[in-house]
């Protein structure tokens, strides 16, 4: 077993299931979609980019490009979040969580696939 | 590929643990900081959203401290803004020393200047020369080089080299990478494969390491020429038997030049001149004197000079401290020449000329100083083994000096100026002096202030010179003058000589002006720099050509016109 390849997929994994976490509930019920879940999927969803950067095989080009795609997505469901919470004061209507919710579905999406890549990549590995 | 990435990967494996630590710290400070029970200004609780606190985690962590907002904080909270001050100060520590140490890493650091390196070779769209090795020989070729404005990339193993070549200035881009030259995929690196690539030369100071650059050369990339140094007459042998475009001996180039000086005085100039750097004067004619030559030194160069002088039927006494050197001759007195007595036991008195060929410049200068003070008609010959003592031998003033260095890259730099010169040399070994002496009278009318004149090989083919073939497919004879008509005033010569026609393997020195130009002839035509332009335009541009052959402008509509139902007519040119 190798302590840095089980590192490596917790951290791809928690941000997967942070994510799903965030995103289970009514689309547009604020009560359903906690902050710290959005915040955690965020900061684990960075780190998990971070460790995939400067890995060399071709699988992990792929990883890397998914993650991106996670960090992309997150960072815009907070920016509306801040927007309309703290900037616009209009509050969390439910166009605004419906908006942040599915921005964060498609990060959801790119987590899914990360993980589909990694487990790949490990049973490719193990043959 | 991962050899081109390897940088950034670097960079990236090393700054991982660094960005994970900081994005944690921050995470956890944030988080802390909307856990905290505080109170608004009216005293009713209050709890910082994500948002807020992320706003004081930003401004403490960076240690700008805007204070305590929006509302006072309370004990908790300022309990909290200690631990995560603490947590992220050190994070930015952490990773700010890791990219600091990174930077400084010896490694990443050579990695970075390999990529630069790598960019700027790749980048390259004009002709451009691979020289190895960085010495006396390799300073003078890339200097003369970028004054022919052709890039230089060069790679030298010795890091203090490299380093003085940073900060000197050229003319054109000179790239150096500390790199062995002796391995292949280091040639590679340097573009030795690059289409741009137009020779490579082999200049360090070691022949086997010259050897394996030239074979690789020759191996991976048939198109470039390879020049290289050869010390050893063995070794020079070994590459010209695959086919080594230039191998420069520089105890055989002295001696050479020597020979020329005491046989072919006329032919020595041209020689000296055209085979030194492009701003070096021509000579005097040089008057050696007939008798008896003292030599000092019996090491590679004066193992060869011995030879020469002996072939020449010159006497020769020769100097050597080495007694178990093989192959002395008879006679020699043993001792160093910088002592009187030792040049008096050997005559020097009742000599006419003394070469220092020791491997200590000192030694040489002193030589040549004593045995003046003993003899002050004495004729000088010296090797100044360092290029840093030219300025010595410059002010000891001997009638010949031959600097290694100066002695490669002078005949490497007129071989790339052009390969013919070295058919015109051979040529000229086997006329008399006087051909010599009429060559150098048209190149150079005024031996004081001559300068280099540039050089053109022209080959009459279609793909090198299209405007000639054109002309000659057309009917037109080209006859050898055509080259020193005047473009716009018929008559009027051009200071354009061409120096030796080239047909099959019959080379023919100062063709006669009415001599009519074949397909595949090779002509060595030597011009003023100011009209090279014009030459290569006689070359290339069918207007041009046509305008210096008959005088008249050339129409392209009315030439088609011509052309079309028929040749023109070649009777219809001006005188």
């Amino acid at each position: 077993m190798n302590m840095s390849k089980v590192i490596f997929g917790f951290f791809v994994l928690l941000a997967l299931t942070l994510n799903f976490g965030f995103f289970l509930g009514e689309i547009d019920n604020p009560a359903h979609h906690n902050v710290y879940e959005l915040f955690a999927a965020l900061i684990v969803g960075l780190i998990a980019t971070i460790m995939k950067l400067g890995e060399r095989s071709q699988m992990s080009a792929m990883l890397l490009a998914s993650s991106l795609v996670v960090d992309l997505h997150l960072l815009a469901a907070v920016i509306v979040w801040v927007l309309s919470v703290h900037v616009l004061e209009v509050g969390l209507t439910p166009a605004v969580m419906a908006s942040i919710v599915s921005l964060s579905g498609g990060a959801l999406l790119a987590n899914l696939l990360s993980v589909v890549l990694l487990t790949m990549e490990t049973a490719g590995f193990s043959r | 590929m991962a050899m081109r990435r390897s940088t950034a990967l670097l960079f990236f494996r090393r700054m991982r643990i660094p960005l994970i630590v900081l994005i944690s710290a921050y995470s956890i400070a944030t988080i802390g900081f909307t856990l905290m029970p505080g109170v608004d200004d009216d005293g009713n609780p209050w709890r910082m959203s994500v948002f807020d606190a992320f706003y004081v985690v930003s401004y403490t962590g960076s240690t700008i401290g805007f204070g305590e907002v929006p509302y006072e904080f309370t004990k908790a909270q300022r309990l909290w803004t200690m631990v995560s001050i603490y947590l992220t100060v050190i994070a930015w520590l952490f990773s700010i020393g890791s990219i600091i140490s990174l930077m400084q890493d010896p490694a990443f650091a050579q990695a970075m200047r390999g990529a630069r390196f790598r960019r700027a070779v790749r980048n390259y769209d004009q002709p451009f020369y691979l020289l190895c090795g960085f010495g006396d020989t390799g300073r003078l070729l890339a200097t003369t080089l970028s004054e022919l404005r052709h890039p230089v990339v060069v790679i030298d193993d010795t890091p203090a080299k490299i380093e003085a070549l940073s900060v000197e200035t050229f003319r054109a881009p000179v790239h150096g990478f500390c790199m062995d030259a002796t391995l292949p995929e280091n040639l590679l690196m340097a573009g030795l494969q690059n289409r741009w690539c137009m020779g490579v030369l082999a200049a360090t100071a070691d022949d086997r390491v010259n050897l394996k650059i030239a074979v690789t050369a020759r191996l991976l990339n048939q198109r470039s020429a390879v020049y290289a140094r050869a010390d050893e007459a063995s070794v020079a042998d070994n590459m010209r038997s695959f086919d080594t475009a230039h191998v420069v001996n520089p105890a055989e180039e002295f001696v050479h030049r020597l020979r020329l000086l005491l046989t072919r005085p006329h032919f020595y100039r041209l020689y000296q001149w055209l085979r030194s750097s492009p701003d070096g004067d021509i000579p005097d004619v040089p008057q050696p004197p007939k008798g008896r030559w003292v030599l000092c030194g019996f090491g590679r160069f004066g193992q060869a000079v011995y030879r020469m002088l002996r072939e020449l039927e010159v006497e020769v006494t020769v100097i050597e401290e080495n007694a178990a050197i093989e192959g002395l001759p008879e006679g020699t007195i043993a001792g160093r020449g910088t002592q009187a007595e030792t040049l008096k036991a050997a005559g020097i008195e009742d000599a006419v000329g003394i070469l220092a060929t020791t491997r200590d410049d000192v030694d040489n200068l002193s030589i040549l100083i004593t045995a003046r003070e003993l003899n002050e008609d004495l004729f000088c010959a010296a090797v100044a083994n360092r290029w840093s003592s030219g300025p010595l031998f410059h002010a000891a003033m001997p009638h010949f000096v031959g600097q290694p260095g100066e002695l490669i890259a002078g005949t490497i730099i007129s071989h790339i100026r052009s390969p013919l010169l070295s058919h015109l040399f051979r040529r000229l070994e086997e006329v008399d002096d006087e051909v010599a002496a009429e060559l150098l009278e048209r190149i150079a009318p005024n031996p004081d202030q001559a300068q280099q004149p540039e050089f053109f090989t022209v080959r009459l083919s279609k793909k090198r010179a299209p405007a000639l073939h054109w002309l000659q497919k057309n009917g037109f004879d080209i006859e050898v003058s055509l080259f020193q008509r005047h473009p716009t005033r018929p008559g009027v010569q051009v200071p354009v000589e061409v120096l030796m026609l080239s047909r099959g393997d019959d080379d023919r020195l100062l063709p006669d002006g009415a001599t009519r130009l074949e397909s595949g002839d090779r002509l060595l035509v030597a011009c003023p720099p100011a009209l090279a332009g014009r030459m290569r335009g006689l070359v290339e541009s069918e207007a041009a050509a046509y305008q210096a052959l008959t005088g008249r402008e050339l129409h392209r509509s009315w030439l088609l016109n011509k052309l079309i139902p028929g040749a023109p007519a070649p009777g219809g040119q001006d005188s």
